[in-house]
């Protein structure tokens, strides 16, 4: 029996995607062909096709009106229509992919490394789900107070690193800007969004409300996180309990949810939740302030290798998080650690397709240039294509030079006060300390990124 | 999550009016307006006809769905139309149109109703489905055919 697998989708993903995978179904049914459909909608994929459904296939049906990714069929041979034409004609439409298959044809599948890794970080957003996702959200709201915050602080020590201290001068104000006003809203702005990917918009207050307790009671960015999924998933629960009669339903959004919501959540923040979490808070940044070398290296070579390990992925981002986080209470160090590290990756794997030619094909070779530019942008992903080939090497690899690169950064003491922007942010003054060292840093783990891939990697035939 | 939550007998009108696609499409939403599903006519119409532009929602076999994703909608719902007579709406098939569907629903819509509506949606293709609704007498036989999807 043949087998088709089919992607449907369309603009607002609410009818024609599924009108469109039925009719292929029920032509498939009575053509006896084995159809599987993946519906890209508004809930999201459904019926995703798994590898071994596409290795399976015979051909491929894309009926969409939007973008759809045909990297994953490569080797295939595919029909590409609108997604009406699947809904009025399927039958057409499975006999033309089957007599296409039939005649041998591949179609040509796009390398371009850029939009490989656009479709891959889309992928990975929509497969966030559950509390990854929630925090992913909140984080990403966050991200630009913290671009603003330290670019602003970073700025003030031009003038001197205690021009700030004297009231009036412009370092004062751009400290204001950045210190007291950017950096206060990170940990209320991290909980309000996370509670804002949980309750949706009632969850904003309650869970602003929470991050802002957790920042005054000292309770930091890990408090900042309990926060958001408590008011989130608090208020979610009291949408749900609480019932009104009809015409009193109007105060559930505007009246009831924000401030019992905000009323539980603030009560456990200051009573239950603050004190142990701000203990745990304070011997962090005691532990992290007075680390030893030794410590430090290896706080480095995880963080390092956490930021390699999926490029972008849950772990990567662990790291990510957990160093931006750290920026709120004044430490720079492991932020610097993390932006280095999760620049390697992209430039060893550029170097060694520069350097070790035979050991790569050409389309890993024509990979490589663009990696150079994603690497010193800390577009980690950029490595993900390489890995994709051939995880096994590849992967290792750049965590060794990614270790190697976090150690060295933690050793040397540097500190980054701006949580992305890869050397872009570099020439600005006072945002990374110990400038040279970090150079030296980076540099020092894409050599050992390339080296290793020249050792891991056997010689390609021809 | 049922049908009956969507659609009701005040949203289906089983001889519209109209004669050309605009029309309908504003007559449809019309409904929609009367039973105070969308709070912002003019800007649902809005919405329609830029959908409709992106390629027509006419699918062929006499069936057009219409659709709005926007936040001047108060809650997910369905409205159904039917023409006698059948409307050009430019459809794939390039024949008239004789069932119209208006589907509504808020930016941010639970992933239940969106299931509600893709099963809707994968009915249409049925060709029992489709002739039971043109043959159906009134609303009440419109929604008991619609409750049983």
């Amino acid at each position: 029996m043949k087998k088709i697998v089919a992607v449907t989708s369309c603009p607002t993903g609410i009818a024609h995607t599924y009108m469109a995978s039925e009719s292929l179904e029920e032509a498939g049914k009575k053509m006896d062909v084995q159809m599987k459909v993946e519906t890209q909608g508004s809930v999201g994929v459904e019926n995703e096709l798994t590898d071994q459904d596409i290795k399976e296939a015979d051909a491929v049906i894309i009926a969409a009106d939007t973008n759809v990714s045909k990297d994953r069929f490569g080797g295939k041979y595919i029909v590409e229509v609108a997604v009406a034409d699947a809904i009025n004609d399927a039958e057409a439409l499975i006999n033309q992919a089957l007599e296409g298959a039939e005649s041998g044809k591949e179609s040509e599948v796009d390398s371009n490394l850029y939009s490989q890794v656009s479709d891959e970080k889309s992928k990975r957003k929509e497969k966030r789900t559950g509390a990854y996702k929630h925090l992913m959200t909140g984080v990403s709201f966050m991200l630009p107070f913290v671009v603003a915050g330290g670019l602003s602080i970073a700025l003030s020590f031009v003038f001197g690193i205690n021009a700030a201290e004297q009231e009036g001068t412009l370092a004062a104000a751009l400290m204001q800007i950045g210190g007291s006003s950017a950096f206060a809203l990170m940990v209320p702005i991290l909980a309000g969004y996370i509670a804002f990917s949980i309750a949706d918009r009632p969850g904003i207050a309650p869970g602003m409300i929470g991050g802002m307790l957790a920042s005054s009671i000292g309770a930091g960015f890990l408090g900042g996180i309990i926060a958001g999924f408590l008011a989130g998933y608090i208020t979610q629960w009291l949408k749900k309990t609480i019932k009104l009669p009809e015409n009193l339903q109007g105060l559930m959004p505007i009246l009831i949810l924000p401030f019992l919501a905000s009323l539980i959540v603030g009560l456990l923040m200051i009573y239950l939740i603050g004190p142990p979490v701000e203990g745990i808070m304070n011997g962090l940044e005691s532990w992290l302030q007075g680390m030893t070398d030794a410590n430090a290296v290896l706080l480095g070579l995880i963080l390092g290798a956490m930021m390699a390990f999926d490029m972008g992925g849950p772990v990567n981002k662990a790291a990510y998080t957990f160093s931006v986080g750290l920026l709120g209470s004044e430490i720079y160090g492991p932020m610097a650690a993390v932006m280095a590290a999760g620049m390697t990756p992209p430039l060893g794997l550029a170097l060694a397709t520069v350097l070790f030619k035979n050991r790569f094909t050409r389309q890993e070779i024509e990979a490589g240039k663009p990696a150079w530019f994603m690497g010193i942008s800390f577009i980690t992903e950029g490595a993900i294509p390489f890995a994709a080939a051939d995880p096994i090497r590849v992967i290792p690899s750049i965590m060794t030079g990614s270790a190697i690169t976090g150690a060295l950064s933690m050793l040397f003491g540097v500190g980054l006060r701006a949580p992305h922007g890869g050397i872009f942010v570099l020439p600005i003054p006072n945002v990374v300390s110990n400038l040279g060292f970090y150079a030296l840093a980076i540099i020092a783990g894409t050599i050992v990124t390339a080296l290793m891939l020249r050792i891991v990697k056997p010689k390609l035939e021809e | 999550m049922e049908v009956n939550e969507f659609i009701n007998q005040n949203l289906i009108k089983m001889n519209l009016k109209s004669e050309d696609k605009e029309s309908v499409i504003k007559e449809m939403i019309e409904i929609m307006a009367e039973n105070e599903i969308i709070t912002d006519k003019d800007e649902v119409i809005k919405k329609a006809m830029e959908r409709e532009a992106k390629g027509t929602t006419g699918v062929g076999k006499g069936v057009a769905i219409p659709h709005v994703k926007s936040d001047a909608v108060k809650k997910p719902a369905v409205a159904f139309g039917r023409s006698k007579k059948g409307i050009d709406y430019g459809s794939m098939d390039e024949k008239p149109s004789y069932l119209f569907f208006l589907i509504t629903v808020p930016e941010e819509s639970h992933d239940e109703h969106l299931k509600l509506l893709a099963k809707l949606s994968r009915n249409l293709i049925h060709d029992d489905f489709r002739n039971s609704l043109l043959e159906a007498k009134d609303e009440e036989e419109v929604m008991s055919v619609l409750e049983n999807i």
